[in-house]
């Protein structure tokens, strides 16, 4: 099999996951208990004609499909609806047409909220990623070379002090830490920060990345600098790298060349996994420096029971998982030619 | 990469210095939030929080005042027809929306309209309730005809805050009014929107032609926080001045710091916390509604429910779930609204022993020994199912509170904590539980809370413990068409009575609001108010920066 067969497998299995995801997203919440029109909230105010004003306006009068009225409660209805008036059928259509509908709880199109918030993750994971796997690779690179020596021993120790470290606390502690040293503890920006120069307005955002994304690095570094360690001991001990160092190659390209490509395959896999998974927002993180990306939307929306938020943001992760898993087995197939036939 | 990291901080601590360089800094008052809007489109706003900022921004006939009255804000004056159906509103005259377009009153009368043509407007719909039509004859009157004379037509408008028709009738038809974001939220109150970051901050500026005076803050910035460390370290290091939320847990630390003080007492929109007992019968469930009607037996004897709240220590549960920051709950009207409730109830003083000897002479005895009670016919133990909701953070100790003292009047408890959803859905008109524990927050007219023990309001799952007494419910109606106030206030208190009597609820008590503010930038804090809220107008406008 040939690289473009493997990719067309592959991305033909990806979009039938993401079929299958815009399915089950459907169902999934729908089972779950809950009355949108109350929103969890009590309210005397709240009348049943207004209860019953929101079921029409959020699309909830209609039947969930064919034969069934409502999923929980279980409540079976006529079979012989238009399929079309169907909320399940509205919602793939609508879907195809690109329109997520509206937040239950915000009253705004979910994908002007999914946006914002995505956006906001990004920033933060995208720079977190980035430092993380910098700092870990090099650290683990460094480790590994340096094996069984007070620095190796002293990196394993750091790796795992810092990889156990509970990511809530750690992030707490810095809190503490920055709020008495200047930094902003709270969102990504001042408010009123707007009228100032853009200069200004980019320092004022660095400022409020800064505890975050420390947090972000400290635990992620430490899971690809231990990955990279350990891996690349395993590469170490092969015997073509005996024998290039028999050669006489220098340690750079021993490693450069030798013993890195095959050392990268783990963590190529781990980075691909977090980086889809993240998206979904780190959740700890956003919280504790209250932080307005997606893993904030998606708590909310699961307590307010808002269907059209959850449908979106789960689209959105699954997508960004099966996305990120297709690149790793792309960048796998590169570093590894073995997989392309297999 | 060390050296990538220290670059990094040496950039944002170059560029943090460059932010503070400015000339003479605004007067900006700055408040933390646990909770942001959910929108700023009054119409579908559920939360507290939308109406804190409806309240600046806003004008409204009556005002909520920090005594807890309510008196006129954009109203001068009010006439009622004999029969008691015709209201004729005089309002100010020369009052501007922050556009500069000036506030009629067919503004008025096209907000109350709107408001009573959307049935989906969840929380300001059911005040439009009783309205036939709103008219506006002139620019400075409103005329409401009424389709029953009520008594409480203030509290009904204190919340109907008034949209300008100019912005708002080109999203007034269908599902226009509750898809319309109001990003600019045009008003007239005492602040106007500057600009609104969901879920990270919103910034108000003064309103220099309000006509209630104006602050001397220049802005007013409602910061949002996801965590209470967060937002408790925020007000401790001078990045806020303001937290109108403080945890219970925080107060001595803040307590200590001499740049901050403490304030508490009986909130704004006064809450209650209730433990809810099902006495639906399944005799009478309402099973075309989903009606179970599963509840204990023994709970449907008004004995027991005597019993156990003789077997409430409400003074223990307040000292520790609100480390003493709340007054015992009584009735079912919070001692927040006033005149409304009934101070002369005498309440079920912390006694075991009458409990025990209660539930004894009920019938209820220990027949096989295993420390719980069982149903006089032997039939089933005193076992009862406890739920609440797994937000609330103060249910679980509550809980363990109650099942070691009940534990000592023979009642065993099963506790579990459920979401929200899955409690309503167990709760009512459904009748699946034994004993929840939630809560409910008052309107400044107690009809609100007065409505819910009502029978009407079993089907619409309202009226959570299934409650129905034909007395209570005559009360209740007499009393929402008794126009003579001294009157009313009387059946209000009666009906209190027969709830502390019958025992549906047991309210173990009324938590206080507690705000914490700095003193080292602001003075002139109205800290001394029957009511609590330094956040409402009235305080903001109080506030003097310190030079």
């Amino acid at each position: 099999m040939n690289r473009w067969h493997l990719l067309q497998k592959k991305a033909l299995w990806s979009l039938f996951t993401i079929a299958f995801v815009i399915v089950l997203n459907f169902f999934l919440f729908r089972v779950l208990p809950g009355d949108p029109a109350r929103a969890g909230i009590k309210d005397p105010r709240l009348t049943p004609e207004t209860i019953e004003a929101l079921r029409t306006r959020f699309g909830l009068d209609k039947p969930v499909i064919n034969c069934f009225k409502t999923i929980n409660p279980l409540v079976l209805g006529a079979c012989d609806v238009n399929p079309l008036e169907t909320q399940f059928v509205i919602y793939v259509k609508n879907l195809f047409l690109g329109d997520l509908g509206v937040s239950y709880y915000y009253n705004r199109p979910v994908e002007d909220i999914l946006k914002e918030r995505l956006w906001n993750t990004i920033l933060l994971i995208g720079l977190g990623q980035i430092l993380a796997i910098l700092i870990g690779m090099a650290y683990g690179i460094f480790a590994a070379w340096k094996a069984r020596t007070v620095i190796d021993y002293g990196a394993l120790i750091t790796g795992l002090i810092a990889w156990s470290l509970p990511t809530f606390w750690l992030g707490i502690i810095l809190l503490f830490w920055g709020s008495s040293h200047g930094f902003p503890i709270s969102g990504k920006s001042t408010p009123g920060m707007s009228s100032y120069p853009l200069m200004m307005q980019i320092g004022d955002l660095a400022k409020h990345l800064f505890l975050p994304t420390v947090t972000y690095t400290i635990v992620y570094m430490a899971e690809y600098m231990l990955i990279m360690r350990s891996s690349l001991l395993d590469v170490l001990s092969e015997d073509y790298i005996l024998t290039a160092k028999a050669k006489g190659l220098s340690v750079f390209q021993i490693l450069k060349d030798h013993a890195l490509k095959n050392g990268m395959l783990p963590l190529v896999t781990v980075i691909a996994i977090n980086l889809g998974y993240t998206v979904g927002g780190v959740i700890q993180i956003e919280s504790v420096f209250s932080w307005p990306g997606l893993g904030g939307a998606l708590y909310e929306a699961v307590n307010r029971t808002d269907f059209p938020m959850l449908q979106g943001a789960f689209l959105l992760i699954a997508v960004s998982v099966v996305v990120a898993n297709f690149i790793a087995d792309l960048t796998y197939s590169y570093l590894d030619p073995r997989v392309q036939t297999g | 990469m060390k050296k990538l990291l220290y670059l990094l901080i040496l950039c944002a601590l170059v560029l943090s210095a460059c932010g503070t360089m400015s000339a003479k800094p605004p007067a900006v008052l700055r408040i933390g939030w646990a909770q942001g809007p959910d929108s700023l489109n009054i119409g579908v706003a559920w939360l507290a929080s939308a109406y804190t900022i409806s309240e600046l921004t806003y004008s409204s006939m009556y005002e909520l005042k920090l005594d807890g009255t309510l008196a006129f804000d954009l109203g001068t004056d009010v006439k009622r027809s004999d029969d008691g159906l015709i209201y004729t509103f005089t309002i100010r005259e020369g009052v501007k929306f922050h556009d500069g377009q000036t506030l009629t009153a067919k503004d008025v009368a096209f907000t109350y309209n709107l408001v009573k043509d959307h049935e989906d407007f969840p929380t300001l719909h059911s005040y439009t309730e009783h309205f036939v039509s709103v008219e506006a004859p002139d620019d400075k009157t409103v005329v409401i005809t009424l389709d029953e004379a009520i008594p409480n037509i203030e509290s009904k408008l204190v919340f109907l805050y008034i949209l300008p028709e100019h912005i708002w009738k080109d999203h007034s038809a269908g599902d226009a009014a509750a898809t319309f974001e109001n990003l600019e939220m045009i008003g007239s109150g005492p602040f106007k929107m500057l600009e609104y970051k969901p879920n990270e901050f919103i910034r108000l500026g003064v309103n220099k032609d309000y006509y209630g005076g104006t602050a001397s803050l220049d802005e007013v910035i409602f910061q949002i926080f996801s965590s209470n460390d967060a937002l408790v370290q925020s007000l401790k290091t001078g990045q806020i001045d303001l937290i109108t939320g403080v945890p219970n847990t925080s107060v001595e630390l803040l307590k200590a710091d001499s740049n901050i003080k403490v304030v508490s007492g009986s909130p704004l929109s006064p809450d209650l916390a209730d433990i809810i007992f099902n006495i639906a019968d399944p005799a009478n469930c309402p099973t075309d509604d989903g009606g179970l009607c599963t509840g204990h037996p023994a709970l449907r004897d008004k004995q027991v429910r005597q019993a156990l709240a003789y077997a409430t220590d409400k003074q223990k549960i307040i000292d520790i779930i609100l480390l003493g920051m709340g007054e015992t709950g009584v009735a079912l009207v919070p001692s927040g609204l006033g005149e409304w409730f009934n101070s002369d109830i005498k309440d079920y003083a912390f006694n075991l022993d009458t409990a025990n000897q209660m539930l004894d002479d009920a019938g209820y005895k220990d027949t096989d020994g295993d420390g719980v009670r069982e149903m006089p016919d032997g039939s089933q133990p005193l076992i009862f199912r406890m739920n609440w909701p797994s937000s609330d953070t103060t249910a679980p100790r509550m809980a363990e509170l109650l099942s070691e003292t009940w534990g000592k009047v023979g009642v065993k408890l099963q506790m579990q904590g459920m979401e929200s959803d899955a409690l309503t859905a167990i709760c009512c008109p459904v009748y699946d539980y034994d004993i929840m524990l939630w809560g409910w927050v008052a309107d400044p007219d107690p009809n609100t809370l007065l409505i819910i023990p009502t029978t009407d309001q079993i089907p619409t799952g309202y009226n959570e413990t299934g409650y129905s007494n034909p007395k209570y419910d005559e009360l209740y109606e007499a009393q929402g068409r008794e126009l003579d106030h001294a009157k009313r206030v009387e059946m209000v208190h009666e009906m209190q009575a027969i709830i502390h009597e019958d025992v549906p609820y047991i309210i173990p008590y009324y938590a206080f609001a507690i705000e914490a503010h700095r003193t080292d930038r602001f003075t002139g804090w109205l800290d001394n108010e029957t009511k609590v809220g330094l956040e409402d107008p009235s305080a903001l406008l109080a506030l003097k920066p310190i030079e």
